[in-house]
């Protein structure tokens, strides 16, 4: 899991610094505010991945949805842990019942129109 | 619960009853002449597109963010209707029924009152479906509704323009209550099977909004009824209703907010007819509700226009219809009013 995550991170870091320069490992922990060592331990899986927060800004500075790079990193969203854990039966009885369904049955799910403030 | 399927908007209410269901569509159409007459039903000429608002919320106005619900795209002066289907229960041997309140920029179309929670019968301002498979516009009469034309918001032709004397909302609304599960199980209990019947599925401005938005006006008169609720106002679930804001853009702005091209302009009656296409009529055995005041005493477009000295409704002519399909309520289900090229 956590070789998924290291590899990750450094594939896309360095397909950005290709694109549009700017993103050598120094300059990315500046932009995190992390130590330069850490970031090189991580993408060379020496470490387990940071903490939620830290992924999450990992992702907006590597602009990948951060909901996949938890999932790499073997971790799921406070606010998705929270949204379950509200209404756990419902939850849980959905995510199994839903687990084999295809992409397109899943996406109907949650294209619900919504209704607003009329 | 309310899903967008194939430009259809699908209500269902799983935790009333697993058929509870009723499907609404959008039907482009003919612009009958708004001259006085009384005009039989244009054709339907396919479902306008339907797209979640949402999808675009970099390109709409935030009113309509707000609101919620689904954008379709109509020309100046063109026509709508509304096609209403239920969901067929063979071991009931019926549609589940539903109430259906229609409104456009939040102005009742059947009793002409503001927007209002709840079901009401004096007047009645609701439809029932299956008992009533389409609305074409206003009910002004009994018998006699006047059609549903898209017109700029702000320019004081819509049925709410001439109500409120605001252009706030625009748009229709539509809100869908089932019957409770026990009184359709009591009125429509199983039946044992006799034998297999084929049927086809149906389940395939204060807000600056004016620049932006079209709202729904009075145009042409037809004929058509709107049947009165067979039913006790108490057998709907009220606690169980879903409602949906459809926001119309003019067409010509629809590329710019989905980047789809708007479907064709549709022909004119005049074209229509003289290509030998039908018309249609409708009759059932059902009593109709009587007109409302308040929409009877609206102006249409074409009146409107010619006090203003303007002509918002090109190819307003008169015209004899000579092919009229007339229709029974065993002729609809699965296929209604349809010309197909």
């Amino acid at each position: 899991m956590y070789e998924a995550f290291g590899r990750f991170v450094r594939r896309r870091r360095e397909e950005l610094a290709r694109e549009r320069g700017g993103y050598s490992v120094r300059k990315m922990a500046a932009m995190l505010d992390i130590q330069p060592s850490y970031i090189s331990k991580i993408e060379r899986e020496e470490v387990k991945p940071p903490s939620e927060e830290t992924i999450i800004r990992l992702a907006q500075v590597l602009e990948v949805d951060q909901d996949v790079l938890l999932a790499l990193a073997g971790k799921v969203s406070a606010d998705l842990r929270g949204i379950i854990v509200k209404r756990p039966q419902l939850f849980a009885d959905l995510l199994r019942q839903i687990r084999e369904a295809p992409d397109h049955a899943i996406l109907r799910v949650a294209r619900e129109i919504r209704d607003g403030k009329w | 619960m309310i899903e967008l399927r194939a430009d259809e908007l699908v209500f269902a209410f799983p935790e009333v009853h697993p058929g509870a269901q009723a499907t609404v569509n959008f039907q482009r159409t003919l612009r009958i002449p708004d001259d006085g007459q009384d005009y039989p039903l244009p054709p339907g000429l396919g479902r306008f597109p339907l797209r979640h608002v949402d999808d675009f919320g970099r390109a709409v106005p935030p009113p309509w963010l707000e609101h919620g619900g689904v954008l379709l795209p109509m020309y100046q002066a063109e026509a709508l209707w509304l096609s209403f289907d239920g969901n067929y229960l063979d071991e009931h041997e019926t549609d589940y029924p539903f109430a259906l309140k229609i409104a456009t920029g939040k102005i009742n179309a059947v009793s002409g009152q503001p927007w209002r929670a709840g079901l009401h019968r004096r007047p009645q301002d609701y439809v029932v479906v299956p008992e009533q498979p389409w609305l074409d516009g206003y009910c002004v009469e009994r018998g006699i509704i006047r059609q549903f034309v898209a017109m700029p918001l702000g320019a004081g032709y819509t049925a709410e323009e001439q109500v409120t004397g605001k252009a706030e909302f625009g748009g229709l609304q539509i809100m869908a209550i089932p019957m409770k599960r026990e009184v359709f199980e009591r009125r429509f209990p199983k039946i044992k099977p006799r034998r297999m019947i084929m049927r086809e599925s149906s389940g395939d401005v204060q807000y600056c909004l004016s620049d932006f938005s079209m709202g729904l006006a009075p145009g042409g008169r037809m004929r058509q009824e709107i049947s009165k609720d067979p039913f006790k106002l108490d057998d709907w679930d009220l606690a169980h209703a879903s409602r949906c804001f459809v926001h119309i853009c003019n067409s010509k702005d629809w590329q710019a907010i989905t980047g789809e091209r708007p479907p064709t302009e549709p022909p004119t009656a005049a074209a229509y007819t003289k290509a030998g296409m039908p018309w249609f009529d409708y009759y059932s055995e059902r009593e109709a509700v009587a007109g409302s005041k308040v929409l009877a005493g609206l102006q249409s477009v074409a009146t409107l226009g010619r006090k203003r000295r303007k002509k918002p409704l090109p190819e307003n002519e008169t015209m004899k219809v000579d092919r009229v399909i007339n229709l029974r309520p065993v002729h609809l289900k699965g296929r209604v009013r349809e010309y197909i090229c």
